[in-house]
Parts: structure tokens; sequence; C-alpha cells
């Protein structure tokens, strides 16, 4: 006999009981459901947090400083930089080609003047005073002065910046600018109201100090973001491309004045390191060559071994629930038997061998074990994305970026698959005894 | 008569366990039947003719004693030769047809022939011809539940000859019909006999059916019997 044979005749068997497979089906579906939910709670809620820790961007991140690294502070997270040390482009080659590090992405940085009204009217027609700002003092002539960081932005994900509202500037966009929930706090907003500045302009100078006058050279530039942003420090961030241009002009000045910039052609850069076991020695490669690093790392792998343990316990939840769910199986596959005993012996008087009726049963245990797992996996991750827009609408009504409840397509497979497994070992017993029945059932009244 | 197997048994005893001890089915039987013969086996409840029956169609491995069907000596077979015998030698004929509820008439013939490995469109094939050998060409889509006690028995017949067996046991196959089926069923497995060649043995009660085998062969409980077609 053919798998295909056995299939077929298994799925009768199954169809003959409508009412008890469907039964068996549900529970198993029910177990694999929980299952999945949990294990999809679980990961998304592991992605989330260590998300949190790692400020959007890789786990693996490590920020590099213009500054020789402090002996002292090598193996912690927040190192204390040392004294300053340009950061150029034959430095970030160097960090390129160690092992441990699998990109580098420069930073550059600037002071510039945001020409701000008093009261500034905001996209959705509201308005707000610029007095209202918390921590900072207006200067002359309306002028906010704030660090514009550059990055390429065609690698944001792999930077530490999450996008509370709005997007990210275009790559090589001179006149688009995201800022960050600091600057939404000059404006007396907080970072629920992030949605609010979207759209507005910003007239944004590069100032510079000539022998008798300052002068400042200005682009209106729109606010198309608002982000958390740990790449460097700033308020404004834009592309990489809008940034050189004002900084060259700033560095230009005749003396420092009041916007003294470093000299480094760089302000940092953010480097990944192939993984997160590899973060100690990129940061260590880094040190070698001469400049002060920080990294989350020891805090992502504590909160990840936390996690870890969670997840297991979830898991171990759901397979307790889907090894119950077997268990309604072996029940229903032992009725079976029961039932069937004529038939098993009319298979066998017609010359089924015994391991014929072993393959059956188990095909029939698979079937009804595939089948809840399917269903139940499918129903996990609806329930797991129910319970994900649940918890959006309040992450997003607190200003935080949301979830996305994910369950890798491998641990879905497994779980049908594992589902199918189990209920074949559920089936063993049932199975075996349903071999071991004498072909003499067929004649026995 | 061309086709059919000889029969030849030997001093063969059969027991059970029970729970008194050990029950004596079979004593001491001795049988011959003639390749191509027609045997009907008689003989009061109890008295082991559904388990003579088992035994020369390998439900059961024989305990004691010899027996031979055709060229296959029971005595050295068990487990997948038993299975192997039942499949390529004998065809069986039920009391209950032990049919597959779930499979129509078709699938039920060719449920004999797919044990046995031959291909789908061969086996559909040979279903059909079955079929309509015993008169049901046009229920071959049915369902045993949509089919009399008489087309069900006539279904059955049709599947214990799906692998061209040599003999063909029947075990009161008229015992749940009326009596004009049973008729049309006990026509059908004569005639199929000669068709076939086969040799054919049925156990039964019934007096009227068994006097229509030119053999009869009686078994009293517990006694032992030497008999002969």
């Amino acid at each position: 006999m053919t798998w295909r044979d056995v299939i077929g005749l298994a799925a009768r068997g199954v169809a003959r009981r409508p009412g008890r497979a469907t039964l068996t089906v549900l529970s198993v579906a029910l177990a694999a459901a929980l299952f999945s939910a949990l294990l999809t709670i679980s990961r998304t809620a592991q992605v989330r947090v260590l998300d949190q820790l790692a400020d959007g961007g890789p786990l693996a991140g490590i920020e590099v400083s213009p500054a020789a690294p402090d002996p002292t502070q090598v193996d912690q997270d927040e190192a204390r930089p040392g004294v300053p040390r340009d950061l150029d482009q034959q430095a970030l080659r160097q960090i390129a080609a160690l092992p441990d590090v699998r990109t580098v992405i420069p930073l550059v940085g600037t002071r510039v003047a945001v020409a701000v009204p008093e009261t500034i009217r905001l996209q959705d027609g509201t308005t707000v005073t610029t007095e209202g700002g918390q921590g900072r003092r207006r200067a002359a002539q309306g002028l906010l002065f704030e660090d514009l960081v550059g990055a390429d932005i065609r690698r944001a994900s792999d930077l530490p910046v999450s996008v509370l509202a709005g997007r990210l500037p275009r790559p090589g966009s001179t006149t688009e600018v995201a800022v960050s929930t600091a600057w939404l706090a000059r404006l007396g907003l907080d970072r629920t109201q992030a949605e609010r500045v979207l759209g507005l302009e910003l007239d944004v100078g590069a100032p510079r100090v000539f022998a008798d006058s300052i002068r400042s050279r200005w682009v209106r530039m729109t606010v198309v973001g608002v982000v958390a942003q740990q790449a460097a420090g700033g308020a404004l961030l834009a592309p990489i491309e809008a940034v050189r241009p004002a900084r060259a002009w700033t560095l230009a000045s005749v003396s420092d004045g009041p916007f003294r910039l470093p000299g480094s052609p760089y302000s940092g850069a953010f480097v990944v390191a192939r993984s997160l076991d590899r973060v100690a020695e990129a940061r260590n490669g880094i040190a070698d060559i001469g400049y002060s690093t920080s990294a989350p790392e020891n805090l992502i792998a504590s909160v990840q071994r936390y996690l870890r343990v969670v997840e297991i316990v979830l898991a171990g939840i759901g397979l307790i629930a889907l090894a119950i769910a077997t268990l309604g199986i072996t029940n229903a596959l032992l009725a079976a038997v029961r039932e069937r005993r004529r038939e098993i012996g009319v298979l066998k008087a017609i010359g089924a061998r015994d391991r014929d009726v072993l393959r059956l049963f188990l095909v029939e245990a698979g079937v009804l074990g595939a089948v809840g797992g399917l269903v139940g996996t499918v129903f996990g991750m609806g329930l797991a994305s129910l319970v994900g827009v649940v918890v959006n609408g309040y992450l997003r009504s607190q200003g935080l970026v949301g979830v996305r409840p994910e369950l890798p397509l491998t641990v879905a497979v497994a779980g049908v698959l594992g589902a199918g497994v189990l209920a074949v070992l559920a089936g063993a017993i049932p199975a075996r005894r349903a071999a071991r029945l004498p072909a003499r059932e067929a004649v026995e009244a | 008569m061309d086709g059919g197997v000889a029969i030849a048994v030997r001093g063969l005893h059969h027991r059970y366990p029970a729970p008194e001890g050990v029950l004596e089915v079979l004593s001491a039987v001795d049988l011959d039947v003639d390749a191509g013969g027609y045997v009907a086996v008689t003989g009061p409840s109890g008295a082991g003719k559904s388990t003579l029956l088992s035994v020369l169609g390998g439900l059961e491995a024989l305990q004691e004693g010899e027996a031979t069907v055709g060229e296959v000596d029971l005595a050295g077979l068990a487990g997948d030769d038993l299975a192997a015998y039942r499949r390529t030698t004998v065809g069986f004929v039920f009391q209950h047809f032990g049919l597959l509820e779930t499979l129509t008439a078709a699938e039920n013939v060719e449920l004999a022939a797919t044990l046995a490995g031959v291909r789908p469109a061969a086996r559909r094939a040979r279903a059909a011809e079955l079929l309509d050998a015993v008169g049901l060409a046009d229920r071959a889509r049915h369902a045993p539940l949509q089919l009399s006690g008489g087309e069900r028995q006539r279904v059955a017949i049709a599947r214990s000859l799906a692998n061209g067996p040599r003999l063909l046991l029947a075990d009161e196959p008229t015992g749940n019909l009326d009596e004009g089926s049973a008729t049309t069923v006990i026509e059908l497995l004569e005639r199929l006999r000669v068709e076939r060649g086969c040799t054919l043995l049925v156990v039964t009660h019934n007096r009227a059916l068994a006097s229509r085998a030119p053999h009869r062969v009686a078994l009293a409980a517990g006694e032992p019997g030497a008999v002969a077609s």
C-alpha cells in the first residue's frame, strides 16, 4: 500500500466520525493557538524591549566617539570618553576592516541656527509659542541654536533611530529634516503630539564668523518626521549630504567665536558588530585603533537572558497544552480502535500487514494533529495580532513606537509539524494496538 | 476441474485460552478437498467451523497438525508471510459483509487490490469488471449503506475475487440475508467458482444451502473429526 493510499484511507477514517474528529482537531487547534500566540507575544515583547534598549538600532550597535578611549572604561556600556581625538576617513577604514565589524556609518554634526518666530502656526491650524518651551532660552532675533546631525539615511535601519511620527528625510535631500523629541519640548509639545509638527517649515542657517560679522547660509527645511535618536547628540537629523556643506561653511570661520566646532571630520560613527556576542571584540578592536566606544551590550545580554527564560516558560506552557491535546488524540484513536476491531480484522483478512494497519492509524493521528496544528497556529497568530492592535493603541497613546507582532516562519512551521509529530506519538499506542489485533477479528461475531 | 487449490489437513488441533482453562476448538481434524472442489462445512455453534475457516484462510497461525493449501504449507507461515498468503491465495466472504462504510462499492473492491500493490488504473479496471460480474456495475459509486444486504454481499464477493484467489472461504455468507437474496448470493458464488476456477468452502448453519454443495463436512462440538470431501 502506498503512502497516498494510506493517507486516502486515513482521511476517510477521520471523516467517518466528523463530530469526534472536529472536537479532537479543535483541542489540538486550541493548544497550538495558545502555543503560537504565547510565542508570538513573547517574541514580539522581546523584540520590542531589546529595540527599546538599542534605541531602535541593531542590538550589536556601537557608538564611536571622536575621542581616545579611557582605559578604565573599556568594559563599560556607557564608557566615558578620554581626550578628544579626530575621527577621520582613515580611522573609519581601519574600523571597517576589523573582523568583528559588519558596517560603519559615519556621522557628521554641526551647529545651526533655527529661526523660530515667537508664535508658530502648525499644519493642523493650531499655534504654539516657543516661550512655552523647556530648558532653552531663545536667542536674540528669534533664533534657536541646535546641533544638526547628518547620517547616511540609506542605512537608517542600522542606526539607533526610531520614527515616532512621519518618516525619515529622503536620502540626499537638502530640504527635509527630522526633529527629535527634545526639539518638540522647545515648542512645549510632548511625544504624544509628535504628529502636529509634521510639515512645519524651518529656516535653518549655518553660521560663519567673518572678521567683522557673522553671516549665515539659510536653507528652508521641512519637518518630515519626529524621531527618537541616539546616534549622536542633536535635536535635528538630516541626510549627511545636507549637513556636510553647512559644517564646511561654519568651519571656515576666521575664528572659533561662538560657533566653535570640533576639528574632527566626523562627529562620531555608528558601528554594527557582526553579532551581539562579537560586540566586545569589536569594541576592543576600536579601542586598539584609538577611539572610545559605548554600547549597551552588557545590558542587552542580561535582558536577553531574562527574556529567553520568559520565552522558555511560555513555550513550556504551550507545549503542556499541546501534550494535553494530544492525549485527546490518543483517547479518540483508542475509541476508534475499539469500534473498528472488525474492520481492522477485515483489512487484515484481505491482505493488510500489521505495518499497513499501524501506518493507517499513525497517519490518522498525524492528520488530526497537523490539521489542528495548522488551524491553531493561524488562529494563534491572529490572536497575537489582535493583542498587538490593543497594545499598539496603548503604546501610541503614550507616544511610543508600536510593535509589530511576528512569529518567525520557522516557528510557525515547527508548530504545525510539531503538532503533527506529537499527534503521531500520541497515536503510537492505539496504532500499535490496532496493528496487533488478530485477523481473526474479521470472523468474530 | 482446472484452477483452485487442493486442501489437505491432518491432525489439526486448535485451542484458545479461556477463563476456565484452555478450550480446544478443533481436535484432530483431517480434511481433504480436491482442487476446485466445493465443500459445505456444517455443525453446531462452537463446533469450530469458523476456526477451521480461519486456519485455512490464514487468519490464524496453525497451532498443531498439518495443513496444506495448494503448494503452501500453512505450518510455516506467520506474520507478513501469512498476510501475503491471505492477499494472494484466499478470498473471504463474511456474514457481516465486512465492507468499509466510508468507501464506495468500487473502492471496497479496489481496496483488496490496493493492498496487493496493484496500480490505480489497473485496480479501477479490475473493480469495474468484478462489479459487472456480480451485476452491480451501476452501483459502483454507491456507499454500502445505500445498498441492500444482498447487494452488499455481492460487493463483498467481488472484493474477495479482486486478487484472483484460488480459494474462496465464505463464513455464513447468507446468514444476514432474506431467502431471495440468499439464493442469489449462493448461486453467484457457485457460478464464480466455476468461472474463476476456485476451490470453495462455505460455512453454514443452513441445511438447504449446505445441501447444494457436492461435499459436506460436519463438525461436532468438542469431538475429533476425520472428514473428507
